[in-house]
């Protein structure tokens, strides 16, 4: 229980963050250059995500459990540990935050700027549309197969993760602005914590450990890799000079 | 075929190739651990902050 409940979670965290991210520029096409080609791109790229997952699924849950949770323990881990490091250093200062209005602006001008396609439909918007929200899906799509093939559900991952995206995508219609109010450094900075705990725990099982309290051993991971992570943040955030 | 395997690398192992090592490393002697009958449940759980840990002071003073 303790498990679906964190994977639905995670699954909804990562979701949310990738798609606000290339709801952005979505915003950006359709405010400058109109709206049909960009949600005709983003609906190609979401029905391809849903595609990759509903086929690789399976598949993925043939594989022997052990294997499966050493393998892709394994990857989880260093996946979850490449967001938790980037959003340590960021929540540090050590690295710029992702600016959605700035990001907006830039793709704004740049929208502005590229000709009109004279055809029926504007090709730059909606590739540009379908790559962004295929490349940030991609990420999703991942962590989606590879957290609910561990957790034995696939389809509660993938529901939590398309909870998200309607969820951002209302929010953007009503809003029609970047959604720059979103924590978004926060978000991946939790994201990475239970992609870390999870992979850690998968990994570990994997390689033939017994987790003392077995599921409850997640919920204690999630705790002191969150207590960890923020220990280093404040170890790294510069100290104030005194005046 | 160069590029998609550069690609697939650094989508699993990202900007520290060395975190990716590290953590290889700790689940290999976790394993080794295992089948030696030890009770190694701890050992990932204590690699994975050290040796994230090496990586963040690394790139802080870079």
């Amino acid at each position: 229980m303790t498990g679906d409940l964190l994977l639905v979670l995670g699954a909804a965290l990562a979701s949310g963050v990738e798609m606000v991210e290339a709801t952005t520029i979505v915003l950006a096409l359709g405010v400058s250059r109109g709206w049909r080609a960009p949600l005709l791109g983003t609906a190609t790229a979401l029905g391809v995500l849903a595609a990759a997952t509903a086929a690789l699924g399976p598949a993925l849950e043939r594989i022997p459990i052990d294997s499966l949770r050493l393998v892709v323990g394994t990857l989880v881990l260093l996946f979850g540990l490449q967001w938790l490091r980037k959003a340590i250093l960021r929540a540090a200062g050590k690295l710029p935050k992702h600016d959605e209005e700035a990001a907006f602006a830039e793709e704004l001008e740049r929208a502005r700027a590229t000709g009109q396609d004279k055809g029926p439909l504007d090709g730059y918007s909606f590739t540009l549309a379908f790559k962004s929200v295929l490349l940030e899906g991609l990420e999703v799509v991942f962590i989606v197969l590879t957290l609910g093939a561990n957790q034995g559900s696939i389809p509660l991952a993938a529901i939590g993760a398309a909870a998200a995206v309607v969820v951002v995508g209302v929010a953007a219609v009503f809003v029609r602005h970047p959604l720059s109010r979103v924590p978004e450094n926060a978000l991946k900075f939790g994201v990475g914590v239970m992609l870390t705990a999870f992979g850690t725990f998968w990994a570990a099982e994997g390689a033939g450990v017994h987790w003392p309290g077995e599921d409850a051993a997640l919920l204690a991971l999630v705790a002191l890799t969150a207590a960890w992570s923020l220990a280093f943040v404040r170890v790294l955030r510069p100290q104030p000079v005194p005046a | 075929m160069r590029r998609f395997v550069a690609a697939v690398v650094d989508f699993v192992v990202g900007d520290d190739v060395w975190v990716a090592v590290g953590i290889v490393a700790a689940i290999a002697a976790t394993a080794l651990a295992a089948h030696e009958g030890l009770d190694a449940w701890w050992l990932l759980g204590a690699a994975v902050p050290l040796v994230v840990g090496v990586s963040l002071f690394r790139a802080a003073s870079a």
